[in-house]
């Protein structure tokens, strides 16, 4: 497509003029704010400042604003919940080459199989005029990025040649905008040579640069994971998080619900969030998953220089600067710090904290927005712990496999994932269990049958019961731990599937005698033939009556029948809370049971539930995404996955 | 739907802003009434009952009558929630705990005889869990509108409202400010707690802590700061005098 | 009714006024034993706060006497720092702080005739009964007046309650003139919503009660216009006090036992500022629609009832937005301009800030050493020099109508403390004192 048309200043600024005029878009463009650039709606074309170096924030603001309704909901009829989507048209002017790159790269993530439909919104309606760049930010290292150029992700390029300016078509929209609202001539060989100087000599500017190519970032990373470095660093870090704020290419979120203050009606809606705060891998129950500042501030470097290059094959860092002039202690720039990294050494092995592993993707519709759902059981099991049985209001079948979870809501509280516990059935109903620790799962304790839920799912990835099959069976759980696994015990020990299984011994743990759920599950567990059931309690209190074992779950192994087990030929499920993996694990082992026979299913902070929002990495991976269901042999070389 | 819960609002020594903010609310104060039955409110209705589950109490305590009526108000009320900054942390009222309480009062009354009068007997200003345990903090001076609606309506549904333990750096970057610091003020948003919507720095101003600090201010991270922008400690002390004076914060509450 | 009676009223914690005061009334034997206005408020000692801080932080600190009146404190305190430091303004920030206090003065205006006031003159306890009966409408409207003023307060100041925008030397950031243009427009409206709202509170005003007392009135004057930003200290008794310096012979303050906040007396026991004492002085400079207002209401210099405190905020109400869009009109004219406040330069001095706040006269008085800190201060609060007033009214009060029942004497005096619109947080700020 790349034509090229020239234009003078004059008739630029016309061109800009006739844009805001015509009404049909929201025009915005770079504005001076003080010393610095702002992204900001035009009123007049002089108001547009193509000389700028950088914006404070980049343009992503305009596809994943600071603040997004996702829908709308009447509290008292939440199942006619709508997505609320911008049909804003828009044309943004001014976008320098690096940031037309990290919109690439966002739309890699946020455009893939799993679609953001907001996101896809905003993008189709929205027309990029990009800008060469003229003035080169002081903290900036594009050059070094090859981000300083860019050949496609506009629609037009404005480029400013001295005499006059050129303008660069990238698409089809580009060239009846051009054609539509712009007096411009033919260029000449002339203007194609004055443009390929200015594009040379850009790289000269560059004052900072990256000492390594962008293939060598992963390389660095994995062979420096456990440098002093990284404490130093975070010794002085300020958790603010600015720098993934200021960040074009970081694209996390937290979702809340809102409600008007007369409880009527309500949103639900995403905000920026930055994986430097110390709340964002909380989970309800409270626990922390990268509880030190040196894990956080590590975290950022490895998403941007290893795991999204893993994933997506680009280093997630375009160069711009800005978290460098946004970080008040100044040790946000990678810049600085991979050039500092990079002296200390590189490895080979590129790709260790990532396991690529294919995602089940069923759910099509708005990935973000609930099916309606009725509560037809509950079961108060004792006062944390609640069964629910829950029905689809559409009448099709969940569809999962044992091992999926599901997003519940509940509108105007929020959403929160739980382990399906029920096994794959014809049906349209499936059951989970609630404990109580936070707001959702107080509220969803409260409900009765006939109440509603949103639920969305099944998502992640759950046990390939066929590769199970012929083989001896082990199931170790603890706490809520047998939530899911339940869903797998009652598939496999299901007389239609129960033939294609060896032998079965299930281990579960509790913390105490009345914290044992599914005891029903249990106990009739116990009873069935070539099974094995084994169950202990961690303390016992006076009051309660408990004759079995007194316990961790790690004292159940002796118990096991090993004469009927041939190790190699047995595999092995672990569910449990963090610190149970360790303990089980190195019992297994024990028993010769090779890693790849091992199977754990992690809990994390698992909010989107589509790859997206970023809270349940474990280094490279998404829980909610390759998990929660993992193999341990794929994910033991994880230092995150069991701490 | 539920019985609405009866909401009472008292004030200590304070300027009442936090209060106004709610008659800020403007029409909203009908949907206000709508979910809550305000059962007490000085400042704005005549009648008063004792009886009521949510206690917002607005104010900071500095006498022993003080003392006893916040702690007549704990008894009475299932959740109390301190509104705002003498509230939460004390405020601009401890300022004053920098000198002893008689030497201030000495000063003040000079020779006046108040010796024996309660209404002047005057100890150290506290916030509020100084004297009785407080469940929820809105914070700021004055609070704000938004925080305090989120809050109310957590509490009419009954879950727990969600405070930012963030600092203020990140509502100010999503507002697209120029950093305070790059302008050549010393503004403590990067140790207070976010909430507020960053408005001082959104019109141009330093913040100055009032939603309390997330960090202490010996932390190294803060000390590097105060280094490169040339600062002293004594420069963040004296930040750190009007609204956080003789307070120690843990770096996040759990 | 027998004469002989005896009864007590204690009324602790007066409700809707801002701040904790107590009305005590023992009658025996048809004799009044004791009457009295106590203010009870915790004392804030905010004069003692001031010390050793720099003269940038005086105005955010003293903001916080009052949430109703921050921004008047905010000027007060400006005033009296760049009067210190030698420092003078622009026309534009004289203009912008204008409106400023405009904006608040008719935010506490209305929430006082409003929220306030209002519930005695129809007979209920708060506004919460008027909404969704027959009054819906007329609260709507005061809920109407009331946001007006604070948008206007936000545009302005950043904030309406503790205004951010506020700093020595001007402003930190500006409104756009497309932001002003667009509060004329709701200026504009508000004339109207203002007059409806008049139209309501006459069709009630009977049940203001008729009660007279001559006392002394003060209030800022000046030749310009109707004083709140500018002007010298007045009384309706001797006339013009035109050196700032000698707020002191005025205001006299003292301790009473009763009180934690300072009364004050000058020509007589005690004096009145505020609305009406404002309205006493200076009447004739009132805009058309303002004075067209007082005549609805036979408002007319000098009158002597307290109870009119209220209507005279009404009239200021609509006296405000009157002056409100001739401000942003100069404005306008003159293409506002992006200024940056002007630069001071620390030096050792004194300097007292007059300015007529929503309640009357507010005075802040501060001593600067050579590096820019602060050494005395002294805050003089409108309610301050209101207690001694409230209380003669009392005196004369209670027997004019002590054949009345308790409970419609009760009435009664909670209306009379209402109708002076107290500010007793403000009050109990507390005072001064010499720092070394």
């Amino acid at each position: 497509m790349n034509t090229l048309r020239a234009i003078t200043k004059k008739e630029l600024h016309c061109f800009v003029d006739a844009l805001i005029a015509d009404g049909t878009y929201d025009v915005v463009g770079v504005k001076a704010k003080g010393k610095r650039f702002v992204y900001g709606p035009l009123d007049h074309a002089e108001d547009l400042r193509l000389d700028h170096d950088v914006t404070i924030l980049p343009p992503k603001k305009y596809f994943l604003p600071p603040l997004e309704s996702m829908m709308q909901y009447d509290l008292k009829k939440p199942f006619e919940v709508q997505a609320t989507f911008d049909n804003k048209q828009r044309i943004i002017i001014g976008m320098h080459p690096y940031d037309i790159i990290a919109l690439q790269q966002t739309d890699v993530v946020y455009l893939d199989e799993q679609q953001d439909d907001f996101y896809k919104k905003r993008r189709d309606n929205t027309i990029i005029i990009g800008s060469d760049i003229d003035a080169v930010s002081e903290r900036s290292f594009a050059g070094s990025m090859n981000t300083h150029v860019a050949d496609t992700g506009f629609d037009v390029l404005i480029s400013n040649i001295g005499t006059q300016y050129l303008l660069t078509i990238g698409s089809e929209k580009g060239k009846q905008l051009v054609e539509t609202y712009a007096k411009t001539k033919e260029a000449t060989a002339a203007d194609l040579k004055k443009l390929q100087q200015k594009r040379n000599t850009l790289l000269e500017k560059y004052k900072q640069k990256v000492n390594i190519t962008t293939k060598d970032w992963p390389g660095v990373l994995v062979a420096n994971y456990q440098h002093a470095i990284w404490e130093e660093h975070a010794d002085t870090c300020l958790e603010c998080s600015s720098c993934t704020m200021v960040c074009p290419t970081c694209f996390c979120y937290d979702v809340r619900d809102q409600v008007s203050l007369n409880l009527k009606d309500g949103q639900r809606v995403r905000t920026w969030d930055g994986c430097l705060l110390r709340d964002f891998t909380r989970v309800g129950s409270g626990e922390v998953f990268r509880e030190e500042v040196k894990e956080r501030y590590r975290h950022r470097f490895y998403r941007k220089g290893n795991y999204l290059p893993a994933r997506y094959g680009f280093v997630a860092c375009v160069g711009c600067g800005r978290c460098g002039i946004a970080c008040l202690p100044d040790i946000a720039d990678p810049c600085n710090l991979i050039n500092e990294l990079a002296s200390f050494g590189r490895e080979e092995d590129t790709e260790r904290f990532f396991i690529k592993q294919k995602t089940t993707v069923e759910e099509t519709g708005i990935i973000h927005v609930p099916r309606s759902a009725t509560v037809t059981r509950v079961e108060h099991f004792n006062d944390l712990d609640t069964f629910f049985e829950i029905q689809l209001d559409d009448g099709k079948p969940l569809g999962h496999k044992p091992g999926q979870f599901v997003e519940i809501s509940l509108f105007g509280i929020g959403e929160a994932p739980f382990g399906v516990s029920s096994p794959p059935s014809d049906t349209p109903r499936f059951e989970i269990m609630v404990r109580t620790v936070g707001n959702v799962t107080s509220k969803l304790a409260q409900l009765k049958s006939g109440d509603k839920v949103g639920v969305r799912g099944p998502l992640g990835n759950g046990f390939d019961t066929t590769s199970f099959e012929g083989k001896n069976l082990i199931f170790t759980s603890g706490g809520t731990g047998m939530v899911p696994m339940r869903s797998l015990i009652n598939f496999v020990l299901d007389p239609k599937h129960r033939k294609k299984f060896k032998n079965i011994t299930i281990l579960y743990g509790a913390k105490q005698p009345k914290e044992i759920t599914f005891m029903k599950d249990v106990d009739h567990w116990k009873t069935v033939c070539d099974t094995q059931c084994e169950v202990t309690v961690d303390r016992c209190d006076e009051k309660e009556c408990w004759n079995g074992c007194i316990g961790l779950v790690t004292t159940l192994f002796p118990k096991i029948r090993m004469d009927m087990y041939d190790s190699k030929n047995t595999i092995a499920i672990v569910i449990g809370p963090p610190i149970m993996y360790k303990f089980v694990i190195q019992c297994l082992k024990t028993m010769g049971i090779p890693d790849e026979n091992i199977y754990v299913s992690l809990e994390r902070r698992m909010k989107c539930g589509v790859g997206k929002c970023g809270h349940c990495q474990i280094n490279g991976i998404y829980t909610c995404k390759e998990g929660p269901v993992f193999n341990y042999n794929q994910i033991k070389q994880l230092p995150e996955a069991f701490e | 739907m539920k019985q609405k819960p009866r909401v009472a609002v008292f004030d200590f020594a304070d300027c009442e802003g936090c209060e106004l903010q709610i008659a800020n609310l403007e029409e909203e104060i009908i949907d206000l009434l709508e979910i809550v039955d305000v059962v007490s409110f000085r400042e704005v209705m005549k009648e008063h009952s004792d009886q009521y589950d949510i206690a917002l109490v607005e104010g900071s305590i500095m006498r022993p009558i003080d003392e006893k009526r916040l702690q007549g108000i704990r008894k009475n009320a299932k959740i109390l929630v301190a509104l705002g900054a003498c509230a939460t942390i004390g405020g601009v009222n401890k300022i004053r705990n920098q000198w002893m309480p008689d030497e201030v009062m000495k000063q003040v009354y000079g020779d006046a005889k108040v010796k024996g009068n309660e209404l002047f007997n005057v100890g150290k200003a506290k916030a509020l869990n100084e004297v009785v345990p407080v469940d929820y903090y809105i914070h700021g001076c004055p609070i704000d509108r938004d925080e305090f609606k989120q809050v109310i309506t957590a509490l009419a549904l009954g879950k727990k409202p969600e405070i930012p333990r963030y600092p203020v750096c990140v509502e100010c970057k999503k507002n697209e400010n120029i950093c305070q610091f790059e302008l050549g003020n010393f503004c403590l948003g990067p140790i207070t707690r976010a909430g507020c919507k960053a408005i001082c720095p959104t019109h141009n101003m330093p913040c100055d802590g009032c939603r309390g600090l997330i960090k202490k201010a010996e932390t190294e991270c803060v000390k590097e700061v105060l280094e490169r922008y040339h600062l002293t400690y004594e420069d963040i002390r004296r930040r750190c005098t009007m609204y956080n004076y003789g307070r120690e914060e843990c770096t996040y509450d759990k | 009714m027998t004469s002989k009676k005896d009864f007590s009223i204690h009324v602790e914690h007066l409700t809707r006024v801002e701040g904790h005061g107590n009305i005590i009334l023992d009658v025996k034997n048809g004799a009044i034993q004791q009457v009295q206005w106590q203010v009870s408020e915790a004392p804030r000692f905010f004069e003692a706060m001031l010390r050793g801080q720099h003269y940038h932080e005086l105005r955010p600190i003293t903001s916080r006497i009052c949430g109703i009146c921050s921004i008047g404190h905010s000027l007060a305190s400006l005033k009296a720092t760049e009067d210190a430091l030698g420092l003078q303004i622009t026309p534009q920030t004289g203009m912008l702080r204008r409106l400023a206090i405009n904006a608040e003065n008719m935010q506490s205006h209305i929430l006082h005739i409003g929220y306030l006031a209002a519930p005695d003159l129809f007979g209920v306890g708060s506004v919460f009964p008027l909404i969704g009966g027959k009054h819906t409408d007329a609260v709507l409207k005061i809920v109407w007046l009331h946001r007006l003023a604070n948008e206007m307060s936000d545009l302005i100041c950043g904030r309406t309650i503790h205004p951010i925008r506020l700093i020595v030397g001007g402003f930190s950031a500006l409104p756009t003139p497309t932001q002003l243009t667009n509060l004329r427009k709701r200026l504009e409206e508000g004339q109207t919503v203002t007059q409806q709202v008049a139209d309501i509170i006459h069709g009630v005003a009977d049940r203001l009660p008729t009660f007279t007392r001559e006392t002394e009135y003060i209030a800022l004057s000046t030749g310009d216009e109707y004083a709140f930003y500018d002007g010298n200290i007045t009384s309706t008794d001797t006339g013009v006090v035109s050196d700032p310096l000698r707020y002191p012979t005025i205001t006299n303050e003292y301790v009473v036992p009763q009180s934690t906040a300072k009364y004050t007396k000058h020509h007589r026991d005690s004096y009145m500022v505020g609305a009406l004492a404002r309205f006493n002085n200076n009447s004739s400079q009132l805009h058309p629609k303002a004075k067209h207002l007082a005549q609805l209401f036979h408002l007319n210099a000098i009158n002597y009832n307290p109870f009119m405190n209220t209507i005279a905020q009404l009239v200021e109400y609509m006296h405000n937005i009157e002056d409100s869009i001739h401000l942003i009109d100069a404005l306008l004219d003159g293409s506002l301009k992006e200024e940056k406040p002007v630069k001071a330069k620390p030096k050792a001095g004194r300097g007292v800030g007059l300015v007529e706040v929503p309640r009357g006269l507010l005075i802040h008085d501060y001593t600067l050493n050579a590096q820019g800190y602060c050494t005395k201060a002294n805050c003089v609060i409108p309610t301050n020099q209101n207690h001694a007033n409230i209380q003669k009214d009392m005196e004369k009060l209670v027997p004019e109508i002590l054949d009345q029942s308790p409970q419609d004497i009760e009435l009664t005096l909670e209306m009379l403390v209402r109708a002076y619109d107290p500010c007793i947080s403000c009050s109990t700020h507390y005072l001064t004192v010499t720092f070394i």
